[in-house]
């Protein structure tokens, strides 16, 4: 194997042990807010558990794209030499599914909390779709970049909220829900550039922080099983 | 609701009383009206709703009633512990 070909293909393999653990967490997560929401009928929990779960099937997409490719995101959307057409459309098309999966999950959840203390989702929330199906018709660069770009926006309002609703019921596990999204949010901002710049050591640092992010809401959500409420 | 005190959901409500009867054992509804600060008829309208649900049970003797956890009562209750706090991290109360 090139030298070249190698590093690709082990970037692509450190995406994809960290997106696998990310899906693991986000389902994870996305079962308990489910389980929770059986007592507590409230619309951040069914917006958590179904982002999350959509969450969690988009970085599945993307762990198999890397393992199967043998490159990341950024290599998908910045190289395209040496590769048969149906590979090309079927990595594509895999891209696709999990930035679009990504973006509407944020979205879902970014609504929940939104109707949490608004009661109704803002203008710039309900706008979000429309710009999904408006990217659509861009290149695969173009559309990584919007994707991105409406993720930092639709993570910067998560957090945002999460800061308003802890001021007012701040559990003693609440800090490490708003970390995870602060870290989760940090990382996107990271990986935006990187797909701007078609950066993959940034690419993988993105990923790495985004995996410390996913990390802070495992050991929220194993800790919620184990301490009882603060 | 916004400022000030909030108003109690059904299920804090509820969870108060399960507190109350779980920390008594076998709880007489003076202690329980105490704890979970309710009127004498919304607590009895709520120690009925309970009952019919198998969460407590009733026990007579003579002029004296208590109530119980059943079994349950007391895994609802460990259930609802574990979703307070998930809940809780995201910054929403029950």
């Amino acid at each position: 194997m090139k030298p070249e070909r190698q590093k690709l293909a082990s970037g692509a393999f450190i995406i994809f042990c960290l997106n696998i653990m990310n899906a693991l967490v986000a389902l994870l997560t996305s079962y308990y807010a489910y389980k929770a929401n059986r007592f507590v009928s409230s619309s951040v929990l069914w917006a958590i558990s179904i982002g999350f779960m959509l969450l969690g099937i988009g970085l599945v997409i993307d762990a198999g794209t890397s393992l199967i490719s043998g490159r990341t995101l950024v290599d998908i959307t910045g190289r395209t030499a040496g590769e048969s057409f149906s590979d090309r459309v079927l990595t594509l098309l895999a891209s696709l599914t999990y930035l679009t999966l990504q973006m509407v999950a944020y979205l879902v959840i970014a609504i929940g909390y939104a109707r949490s203390t608004y009661g109704r989702p803002p203008s710039a929330a309900a706008a979000a779709p429309a710009a999904v199906v408006g990217a659509t018709l861009l290149s695969l660069y173009s559309f990584s970049i919007l994707s991105y770009f409406v993720t930092v926006i639709l993570l910067a309002f998560v957090v945002f909220q999460g800061l308003l609703l802890r001021s007012g019921h701040a559990g003693k596990l609440s800090g490490m829900v708003l970390l995870a999204f602060a870290l989760i949010f940090a990382a996107h901002c990271v990986l935006l550039v990187s797909v701007l710049v078609l950066g993959s050591g940034l690419f993988l640092i993105g990923a790495a922080v985004q995996f410390l992010g996913f990390l802070s809401l495992l050991i929220f959500v194993v800790r919620s099983e184990v301490v009882g409420p603060g | 609701m916004a400022q000030g005190e909030k108003q109690r959901s059904v299920l804090r409500i509820n969870l108060d009383i399960l507190n109350a009867v779980r920390d008594e054992g076998e709880a007489k509804p003076t202690h329980i009206l105490y704890r979970a600060n309710l009127s004498h008829e919304r607590l009895v309208k709520y120690l009925d709703d309970l009952t019919a649900k198998g969460l407590i049970e009733m026990k007579q003797e003579g002029e004296n009633r208590t109530y119980s956890l059943t079994p349950k009562g007391v895994s609802f209750l460990i259930e609802m512990r574990h979703a307070e706090s998930f809940v809780q991290g995201f910054g929403l109360a029950i």
